[in-house]
């Protein structure tokens, strides 16, 4: 499920201190006339994963990219040094892939993570200072929060659909 | 661990946020004046010289690369709690990981220190660097220091990326119950998470990529410590045992560290409920494992020597046995591989004080080990006019004395500024359903 960044009028946050709650409500709300936001939580939820049909991380693809890179990178740096000396020691040949496999090894590692962070920070849109204007410090700790919009008139049906199914209601203006 | 909920955990987790008392500071202060020690051994070694340290001919590598292989061995039980106790989903590392990953972090950052105080001439140090140069002089690859270079700067950059990435949950839990100035700087430094569904989505593939990363890195680069040695020809070194070896006994002595890192601050945090006395023993019950790995490689040092019938390779055994460094050897052995024996004992290795005196009797085996294997290889190796006796100098001593007391002033920072339990993983653990659900 995309995040939902339409503007509205009204945000109201649903705050649940049990996941299948959270998770009821998450499903429930597309049959609504209001519009999910989206849903915050201080653990992975694999619930609520299941509930909004969260797609496959493309993270994977970052860290892939930047594994391919250093490895290459890592076997053309220690290459391109070798060559630079153009010494014959101990009789072995001047460019030894065996020794440059660990160079090519280390440095795949190495970019693969930076893919990773890289992977991680786009598709996170991290850091997302702006994100903390509709949030709750309690999703933090111990609640689960379903943010929904709706329009200036239907937020108290809105904070009153939260409560009836056991959470409380947070407005914010949009 | 049922006991608790979320709103314990994070209670508790954040109570060691709270302002130290004065003791904290003292321990500080001791440890500050440990590193200022060590620092000034270091400046009065770069002003006279590396002869002040008591490395010579034919003990070239002294207690700064002893220092150095005992820093990095400490390093790896973190990644090995951290990344690969997690892609085993064993739930007993969640109350120990962060504190392992960062004793990772900071045990790598004081074994770095060492190859720079072993160089001598540190202001040299950038010729290690590859780069354009009017010298036209390029690092070769073909040296095992080199490898070095890569795997070590390649490990620090990795484990602290982890480290950082897996604290970013929590940073943002302490910011929501933060005010002031704290509340500023967690603001900026948990980079505005909030939990939402689509920040788990990356976040939980992106953690285990760098668990499934971390793995492999953490074991070459050990192995890559080890041809330091294996790569060369000196008897007692050239041996290909070398990596597995090293790795195994790194992981020995991180886990011990952990134990002796982990003992006192469940204790002073009040973590008894979080830290149970269940994780402890599984990470004894580790120890009892790599501790045996760790002898059958002993043993089979000195198979394969009697075995070679080589007479300097059996001459270099003897001599670790019966030399005049068998005391270290002795110290090795004992601590190394029957100490951990005792934690076959259940009333052992589930009492926090056996547990906390074995650990660091470990640390202090696996330190001599390092001293073994470099010591005695090259004090006694093929020309007998050659051979020669090493013993460190009060130089040595004090640079020695400032490593550790830099390692342990890192972390008593890190305990008091930081999450030093991981709230979301402890909160996911209760979650899916007690103290081993993973």
């Amino acid at each position: 499920m995309k995040e939902d960044r339409m503007p509205a009028e009204r945000y109201v946050m649903g705050l649940f201190s049990d996941e299948d709650q959270a998770a009821a409500v998450a499903a429930d709300l597309p049959n609504t006339p209001w519009k999910l936001a989206r849903v915050h939580s201080p653990i992975p939820s694999h619930k609520l994963a299941q509930v909004l049909k969260v797609k496959k991380s493309a993270v994977g693809w970052f860290t892939l990219a930047g594994g391919i890179i250093g490895f290459f990178t890592g076997f053309l740096l220690a290459i391109f040094t070798a060559t630079r000396w153009g010494l014959i020691v101990s009789g072995k040949p001047v460019v030894s892939l065996i020794p440059f496999f660990i160079v090519g090894f280390e440095f795949t590692i190495l970019f693969a993570v930076f893919g990773n962070v890289i992977g991680l920070i786009t598709q996170t849109d991290l850091p997302d200072y702006g994100g903390l204007q509709h949030y709750d410090p309690r999703c933090s700790g111990s609640h689960f929060g379903v943010l929904a919009a709706c329009s200036e008139d239907g937020q108290a049906e809105l904070e009153d659909y939260f409560r009836r199914k056991g959470g409380q209601a947070r407005v914010f203006e949009a | 661990m049922s006991e608790l909920t979320y709103a314990t955990i994070d209670q508790t987790v954040l109570q060691t946020l709270e302002k130290p008392r004065p003791g904290y500071w003292a321990a500080v202060a001791v440890l500050a004046g440990g590193i200022l020690l060590g620092a000034a051994c270091w400046l009065y070694q770069i002003f006279v010289g590396i002869g002040v340290g008591g490395q010579n001919n034919p003990v070239a590598w002294g207690t700064y690369l002893i220092n150095f292989v005992f820093w990095v061995g400490i390093a790896h039980s973190g990644t090995l709690i951290s990344a690969i106790l997690h892609l085993f989903r064993a739930g007993w590392r969640n109350p120990i990981a962060r504190a392992a990953e960062t004793m990772t972090v900071f045990a790598v950052c004081t074994a770095g220190l060492f190859p720079f105080i072993h160089l001598g001439r540190v202001w040299a140090v950038y010729y290690m660097l590859p780069y354009p140069n009017q010298r036209t002089l390029w690092p070769n690859f073909q040296s095992p220091l080199m490898f070095d270079v890569v795997a070590i700067s390649t490990y620090l950059t990795v484990s602290s990326l982890f480290w950082y990435t897996g604290m970013l949950p929590d940073l943002a839990t302490v910011r929501d119950r933060a005010t002031g100035l704290r509340k500023k700087v967690f603001t900026v430094i948990s980079l505005g998470w909030t939990g939402k569904h689509e920040q788990w989505r990356h976040y939980t593939r992106g953690y285990l990529f760098f668990a499934a990363l971390a793995t492999p890195l953490v074991i070459s680069v050990h192995s890559v410590v080890s041809w330091d040695f294996a790569l060369g020809v000196v008897p007692g070194w050239h041996t290909t045992i070398f990596a597995p070896y090293f790795v195994a006994g790194a992981i020995h002595s991180g886990l011990a560290m952990v134990l002796t890192l982990m003992i006192p601050l469940r204790h002073i945090f009040h973590y008894e409920k979080i830290i149970t006395v269940d994780v402890l023993e599984n990470v004894a019950k580790t120890i009892i494992l790599t501790g045996m790995i760790v002898g059958f490689a002993y043993a089979t040092e000195f198979f394969i020597a009697w075995y070679s019938f080589n007479t300097v390779e059996i001459e270099v055994f003897r001599y670790r046995m019966l030399g005049d460094y068998r005391v270290g050897f002795w110290i090795m052995v004992v601590c190394n591989t029957i100490i951990p024996l005792l934690f076959f004992f259940k009333k052992i290795r589930t009492s926090i004080r056996w547990l906390f005196g074995l650990s660091l009797l470990v640390n202090v085996g696996m330190w001599f080990e390092r001293f073994v294997i470099i010591i005695t290889s090259v004090a006694r190796d093929f020309i007998p006019h050659a051979w020669g006796l090493y013993a460190p100098t009060a130089i040595e001593f004090g640079i020695m004395l400032g490593s550790f007391c830099l390692f342990f002033f890192l972390f008593l920072l890190f305990v008091k500024h930081l999450p030093s339990v991981s709230m979301t993983e402890i909160k996911e653990t209760l979650h899916e359903g007690g103290p081993h659900a993973g």
